[in-house]
């Protein structure tokens, strides 16, 4: 019996967003003579900046001070990745509609915005580069193509019975976290800096930070109560406003504070990267995969940021959940005169998949089968056959998949969502009705867990136990919404057996768990929850031995279970127990770490074991589509999913929805859009729709996969934050199979966003035979 | 600068403002009222709505000069006095309506609004009423259980 | 926000008289207006603002007319007409969202004539009267393109009166974002004739479709409409929402949807 894990307690913020007292970064009351900053923003996608008249800004009401590139005490490179290709303030070149030329601070954030655009801007404009199209004809590659192989891809394919090939576009996507960007930096007497930013990664920001003024990393702390939403959009978009904040503290010596309002938000961050994917196959008249070859173009934006592992994730996601015998997956990350994009929930991931389970529908309708049954002939191995002693299959990659559950786990989901019968009722539907038709898909997820830098896989945290029994951890995760402070307030709790009101979780701050990763990559709990649970067992195992040697008794006789310590048969509250142990000049304080085992990887070799595991799901989605207009409705969706063992229900259950939403939307409504000279048309919630409360499925059923990790993570529970986003592939495969019978053909290359206006022309298209390759 | 004088969650505030202050500037800036929250600058996504004489309003589309007289009531007066959470707010945190947050306030404000009006809304009612209110995180699911949760509590 | 002068008049020659002073603006339900302040792109010296001047709100019915105070909202309109004119009801229940219906205002949408906006159709397609602080216009005068009217700077609607339809609907294709009309379509049967109405499509900003109202007015079914070629495709708005194309389609699917609704 647990005490506090595997159970669904609510977000321990809720009372505070209830009320209004939770505090996020713009929220925090400021001292007296607080600055606020604001960015001039280049409006042109590309050229040399030959005049910035900055004059007219430091006139402005409010202006306190203008700093341009030449202004700042050394040169500042943002870039996550290193790359030397992101300066805070542009520098001689401009490489996209938006990029920060300079930064004013003024006493109030509407001066500051308003002087902003005061600038004389006189740029030596040249062509962007903004499409996939320019970008693969000006060759503007971030690195050379990176290309894996397993087998003859090549071969196979040429001798299979049967071959398909074709494109799909999958379009970027705007995180749209509630709460824009914000920072705030404070000078400290001493010449170091305090910093709170609304940011997924306080480490790295910590590090530009002190890059940027010429400190010691020690003398720069970075803290982070919560985030009004990240989804990858903060893992490192968050590093210019704390620099900037931090450089205006330090030149002013008063505090210093930054907001994007939306729109400057939407036109200086990256989003989630847009792909093209080209695809040959071969494959038996049974659907089996015997060779495919992918070829990815990923549209990066104008820097490196994060590109290079979210385009190696899209690789790695390549074969989903199906085994690839023969395979070549070719990635291009190529440079636009656009948005730097960025980390999205699913990095690449979802870009991925889209590609292979294209593949699966492409075949499915040259050979004239349900797409479930060329799913359920390609899918790995299970679990127990491999652990019976056959063979475990191999990704792309050369990961054995030794952890595959994903046939079981569909057979149920079809068995409870009653697939086969509404698709053959979708089918005599669809035949009797004159305009409105209807399409049902299932799509697996396969979704490896582990950054793919193996280093970043540690995490650590600080567990103080106080003399009164309560408990207060510290960990290097970030809360964006997630819940991750209440699961490890839960281990927590668990640790030392008392209920999880016992433990209360702090601010992440880089003064006190150093060295952390982004919270990203769905490992927080994972990662974090281990750090805690070893601080939290150091603890106990000195309270263990100095209980035993006090009572006179072996250490296997001490227990911490159902809130009490129990001795022998002498029982103690865990306050009477830390409030001895205190008096007897024992510590109780720890720290604790972690480091994922198992895992290495090379890159350029494709080759390795990147993933600790596989998380694992599956969706039903129906849909109807009025092919007159092209609208969609969701009718109804079937969720089934892997967490493991769940350390919170409730939690895990709520990040399957929200994911499951966003991806719909991602794929369904989220469009973005620009102009011949490279201007985001799309820069407020007035013209890029994510969905609302209508636009949920009308029945929505969620279960979790009754099952535990095999590999000994946290409680045996696995990681949930990125991998649900992807089962709403089913929506995108089931509108497709509804055109297809709108239009009377077998198949129809739709590409995402499938809007009514892309629907619509699909069903055109297709009825008069104009269907793509 | 005007002078305005209106009653914000039962107390009585007068203030100097520019005519162009908007009402959720004053409600955050010069009240220090930051549970009402910036989510958008165009009026979709009501993270910022609070009630005006007992009517929904997005207060970052609103001008503080217009709310010269009203009452206001914003998320911070939707507890009772000694913190009690009402039924609605208790819903959302007893239902997981909420994630990262930020649009949990304009959320409870409009679930207040809805239900002033309609006290037993269907499930389709729900989504319809809360078209100007926008969640990133939890796809709404929980939201609108959370909401129909209050009506029945209420009763 | 550029910055300006804040009045508030308590009649409409108050009103008026503040408007010929300066650079000066009215402001309404402020739905609009305040985005386009927010944005700079408008700067007014002064905003006029109605909402204290009496008897700009209301709603009467009676002689075959409802006539509309210029300053009720859209939430009053949509809760009082929705026995008497469910079709001005429904339209009005669909703008924006509950905050905005709550303080956005009919007299206000109008006189903005945003081609995307809902009510320009229902005045257009009901051939409504503009009643200002001077005279009464005919819908078919008032509108004169993109968010250009026959209001002279210093007039101010105060009504708005609609004949009473023997029958009416609104067919509205959202821009989702936004929730404005992509296209939006308001037709009506008044005594011996069918008027169309469309908003959310024209370069010109509403407009009536002639033809199908002669092919309604032959045979009122959406048959009648299926056998018209949508109207020209070049006239639509062709943006990031959708092709012009896809808007003149729109136009029709929209329009038989409406005819359908009325019955």
């Amino acid at each position: 019996m647990t005490v506090a894990v595997h159970k669904p307690h609510p977000h321990d913020s809720a009372p505070l967003h209830v009320s209004g007292k939770a505090r996020y970064t713009d929220d925090i009351p400021a001292p007296a003579g607080t600055l606020h900053l604001a960015f001039g923003l280049s409006p042109a996608a590309r050229g040399r900046i030959r005049r910035l008249d900055l004059a007219p800004v430091r006139a402005a009401e409010g202006v306190v001070a203008v700093l341009g590139a030449d202004d700042l005490p050394r040169p500042v490179d943002l870039s996550p990745a290193h790359a030397g290709d992101e300066p805070l303030l542009a520098t001689g070149t401009v490489h996209y509609l938006g990029q920060p030329l300079f930064l004013v601070v003024a006493t109030s954030h509407l001066a500051a915005r308003r002087a902003a655009r005061l600038a004389g801007i006189d740029i030596a404009g040249e062509k962007p580069v903004l499409t996939i199209d320019d970008a693969i004809a000006a060759g503007t590659d971030l690195e050379p193509p990176l290309e894996w192989r397993k087998g003859d891809a090549e071969a196979a394919i040429a001798a299979a019975p049967h071959r398909v090939r074709g494109r799909i576009e999958v379009g970027g996507q705007e995180h749209f976290y509630l709460e824009g960007h914000a920072a705030l930096a404070l000078p400290l007497e001493d010449g170091g800096m305090e910093i709170h930013a609304s940011t997924q990664h306080p480490t790295e920001i910590q590090h530009k930070v002190a890059e940027a003024l010429g400190l010691p990393m020690s003398w720069v702390r970075v803290s982070v109560r919560r985030m009004g939403g990240g989804f990858g959009g903060k893992e490192s978009q968050g590093s210019a406003l704390a620099v900037a904040c931090a450089i205006a503290a330090w030149k002013t010596g008063r505090p210093c504070r930054m907001r994007y309002d939306r729109d400057d938000d939407m036109i200086i961050t990256g989003k989630r990267h847009e792909i093209r994917i080209d695809y040959e196959a071969g494959f038996d008249a049974d659907g089996r995969l015997l060779g495919v070859r992918f070829a990815h173009f990923l549209r990066c934006g104008w820097s490196t940021d994060l590109s290079l592992p979210v385009a190696d994730r899209a690789m790695l996601h390549a074969d989903n959940a199906y085994h690839l015998p023969h395979v070549t997956i070719r990635s291009r990350r190529l440079r636009t005169n656009t948005q730097s994009n960025t980390a999205f929930r699913g990095f690449g991931g979802p870009q991925g998949m889209m590609g292979i389970e294209r593949v699966i529908q492409h075949v499915a309708a040259t050979l004239g089968k349900d797409p479930l049954e060329v799913r359920r002939v390609n899918l790995y191995r299970p679990m127990a056959a491999v652990a019976a002693g056959e063979a475990a299959q191999t990704t792309p990659y050369g990961q054995p998949v030794e952890d595959s559950i994903i046939d079981a786990l569909v057979d149920r989901l079809a068995r409870e969502a009653r697939y086969a019968e509404r698709r053959a009722a979708i089918a005599r539907w669809n035949a009797g009705s004159p305009v409105i038709k209807r399409g049902i898909a299932l799509t697996p997820v396969k979704f490896g867990i582990s950054f793919t830098l193996t280093h970043l896989n540690q995490a650590g945290a600080l567990v103080h136990l106080y003399q009164d029994g309560s408990i207060r951890i510290n960990h290097g995760g970030t809360e964006m919404g997630q819940g991750l402070n209440m699961k490890v307030a839960q281990v927590a709790a668990e640790a030392f057996s008392v209920p999880v009101e016992a433990v209360r979780i702090t601010t992440t701050d880089t003064a006190r768990v150093p060295n952390t990763s982004a919270t990203a990559a769905s490992s927080g709990s994972d990662l974090n929850g281990m750090a805690v649970k070893a601080a939290c067992e150091t603890i106990r195992a000195r309270l263990t031995r100095f209980l035993a040697e006090r009572h006179q008794c072996p250490e296997e006789v001490v227990r911490f279970s159902e809130g009490r310590v129990h001795v022998g048969t002498n029982v103690l509250t865990l306050a009477e127990a830390a409030r001895a142990a205190h008096e007897a000049r024992i510590s109780l304080s720890s720290t604790g770490f972690y480091a994922t085992p198992k895992i290495h990887w090379d890159r350029t070799r494709g080759q390795g074991r990147p993933f600790f595991y596989f998380a694992y799901g599956a969706a039903v989605s129906e849909v109807a589509i009025d092919p007159l207009t092209g609208e969609t409705r969701i009718l109804r969706v079937d969720v089934l999913h892997d967490v493991g063992r769940s350390l919170n229900p409730a939690i895990d259950i709520g990040q399957i929805e929200g994911g499951f939403v966003q991806g719909a939307g991602w794929l369904t409504m989220e469009e973005l859009a620009w102009d011949e000279r490279g201007r985001l048309l799309t820069h407020a919630p007035s013209t890029y729709k994510i969905p609302v409360a209508s636009d949920r499925p009308r029945i929505f059923n969620v279960a979790l996969w009754d099952g535990e990790n095999r590999e000994p993570t946290i409680y045996r529970s696995k990681a949930v934050g990125e991998p649900p986003f992807m089962l709403a592939i089913s929506v995108h495969q089931a509108i497709a199979e509804a055109v297809a019978a709108a239009a009377g053909v077998p198949f129809v290359a739709l590409d995402a966003p499938a809007t009514p206006e892309r629907i619509a022309l699909a069903v055109r298209n297709a009825r008069a035979g104009e269907n793509a390759p | 600068m005007v002078e305005i004088s209106m009653t914000v969650n039962g107390k009585p505030v007068t203030a100097q403002v520019e005519p162009r202050t908007l009402l959720v500037t004053f409600l955050r800036e010069h009240l220090g009222l930051t549970g009402t929250h910036v989510g958008c600058d165009t009026s979709q996504c009501g993270a910022c709505n609070v009630h005006v004489n007992g009517m929904l309003a997005k207060s970052c589309t609103m001008l503080a000069v217009e709310a010269d007289g009203a009452e206001i009531v914003t998320i911070e007066g939707m507890a009772a006095p000694d913190g009690t959470l009402g039924v609605i707010q208790q819903a959302f945190q007893d239902h997981h309506g909420l994630q990262c947050g930020f649009c949990t306030p304009g959320m409870v404000m409009s679930a207040a609004a809805l239900l002033r009006e309609n006290p037993d809304p269907s499930e389709e009612e729900i989504r319809a009423f809360l078209e100007g209110n926008l969640c990133r995180c939890t796809g709404y699911h929980n939201i609108v259980k959370a909401v129909r949760a209050a009506a029945e509590a209420m009763g | 926000m550029y910055a300006f002068e804040f009045v508030k008049p308590k009649t409409v020659e108050e009103a008026v008289a503040a408007l010929r002073e300066g650079e000066a603006k009215v402001l309404a339900g402020g739905q609009t207006l305040i985005p386009t302040l927010k944005q700079r792109l408008a700067a007014p010296e002064k905003l006029v603002s109605l909402a204290g001047v009496e008897g700009l709100r209301g709603i009467r019915t009676g002689d075959g007319v409802v006539e509309i105070g210029a300053g009720t909202t859209h939430a009053v309109i949509a809760r009082e007409l929705a026995g008497a004119v469910p079709a001005l009801a429904a339209l009005a229940g669909d703008i924006g969202d509950p905050a905005v219906r709550n303080r956005g205002t009919i007299g206000g949408s109008l006189a903005n004539n945003d081609p995307s906006a809902d009510w320009p159709a229902a005045v257009l397609g009901l051939g409504a009267t503009v009643v200002t602080d001077r005279r009464e216009i005919a819908a078919d005068d008032f509108f004169q393109g993109l968010f250009t009217t026959a209001l002279e700077e210093d007039e101010i609607i105060t009504a708005v009166r609609f004949p009473m339809p023997k029958t009416a609907a609104y067919a509205k294709f959202d821009q989702p974002a936004s929730r404005f009309a992509l296209v939006g379509v308001f037709v009506a049967r008044l005594d011996g004739n069918v008027r169309v109405a469309v908003t959310g499509a024209s370069e010109n900003g509403v407009f009536r479709w002639q033809a199908a109202e002669a092919a309604l007015g032959a045979d009122f079914a959406p048959a009648a409409v299926e056998a018209l070629a949508p109207p020209p495709a070049e006239e639509m708005i062709s943006d990031l929402h959708g092709a012009g194309d896809y808007r003149a389609h729109l136009v029709k699917v929209m329009t038989k949807r409406a005819v359908a609704a009325c019955g």
